[in-house]
């Protein structure tokens, strides 16, 4: 392999990396709505000391090592607060494979959005982006913010 | 890429990582600073080793003197520097202490040191496996844990990409980690 074909080589694994790095900056901490399906999680199943929100409940799977966890563990504790029957229960998975697999979870933090019932309605994987969470919240509760209604139209 | 941040306020997104009182915080300019020289040495690495990476030299002798492999070798003793004492006793982390974060901004809040050692784990296990391959005198064999551990930096680096949550939890799905207590 020459020098020329050497560099054309390196260029191409940084412009790899950069378009890996773009695509995931675009798809990271996106909200996933899920239709299909009526899976409910009974969250005081999983964890047992926790307890679902009457309205939602935002349930977050993380590890130890995970720095991006500890940021959605902010975010999604202080959305909790914001509203009334809303819980947020963030499990440790580190040492709990069953619920990796079960859940099929490939990154940490995996977000679940469960509504009163149980029934999972939205995945969010990575950290989610406050905003788009806000507004899926608002909607699986049932009242309809001014910014999911910008986005609908 | 470091000097970017400090203009910026702290989003809320990284709220969360703020140290905890009582906690040893990082700046977190630091664990991407020494990302960004390692995606460089890495490379370099790979273009030192592209010329023969197809037909590597028939001795073991002559693998091991290779330039390429010497710098991996290298590359691999700094992660494990990382991994074992942690990323703040790093050279990449003194010497960002010593020479870079003296002239930025104070950052806007520290961060657990925790996440950056295990990434640098991950890249000492990622480079051994290139130095073992290659000493084996397997085709390829350091190009391309060098190419993988190389994307892994430069995203960490570049994107602020967190590589050990995506790999964590896949050794905790094939049961390699986190098996050592009965789940529930």
């Amino acid at each position: 392999m020459n020098a020329l074909a050497v560099s054309v080589a390196l260029l191409g694994l940084v412009a790899c990396a950069t378009a890996l790095g773009l695509l995931w900056r675009a798809r990271t901490g996106r909200v996933r709505t899920i239709t299909s399906g009526d899976a409910t999680v009974d969250v005081s199943a999983i964890v047992p000391d926790a307890v679902a929100g009457s309205n939602a409940t935002l349930l977050q799977f993380s590890t130890e090592v995970c720095a991006p966890c500890r940021a959605t563990h902010a975010i999604l504790g202080a959305l909790a607060e914001r509203h009334n029957g809303v819980a947020h229960v963030d499990v440790d998975i580190t040492r709990r494979a069953d619920l990796a697999s079960r859940f099929r979870l490939l990154q940490s933090p995996t977000t679940l959005i469960l509504d009163g019932h149980g029934v999972v309605r939205a995945r969010i994987g990575g950290a989610p982006r406050p905003a788009e969470i806000a507004e899926e919240l608002g909607r699986i509760l049932g009242r309809t913010t001014v910014a999911a209604r910008s986005a609908a139209a | 890429m470091t000097a970017r941040e400090h203009t910026t306020p702290v989003p809320a997104s990284k709220a969360g990582l703020i140290a905890r009182p009582g906690q040893v915080g990082i700046d977190p300019r630091g664990p991407r600073f020494g990302a960004g020289i390692t995606s460089v040495l890495l490379l370099v690495t790979i273009g030192l080793s592209l010329g023969t990476a197809a037909t590597p030299p028939p001795n073991i002798a002559g693998r091991a003197a290779q330039p390429g492999f010497i710098l991996l070798a290298i590359i691999a003793v700094l992660f494990a520097w990382g991994a074992f004492a942690g990323v703040q006793k790093h050279p990449y982390g003194r010497l960002f202490a010593a020479v870079v974060r003296p002239r930025l901004a104070a950052p806007t809040h520290l961060e657990d040191p925790t996440p950056p050692t295990f990434s640098q784990g991950v890249g000492l296990v990622v480079s051994i496996v290139g130095v073992v391959l290659h000493l084996v005198g397997v085709p390829f064999g350091l190009v391309i844990p060098a190419a993988l551990a190389f994307v892994a930096a430069f995203l960490n680096s570049i994107f602020d990409y967190c590589f050990g949550c995506q790999i964590y939890l896949l050794l905790v799905r094939a049961r390699i980690l986190g098996t050592a207590s009965t789940s529930a």
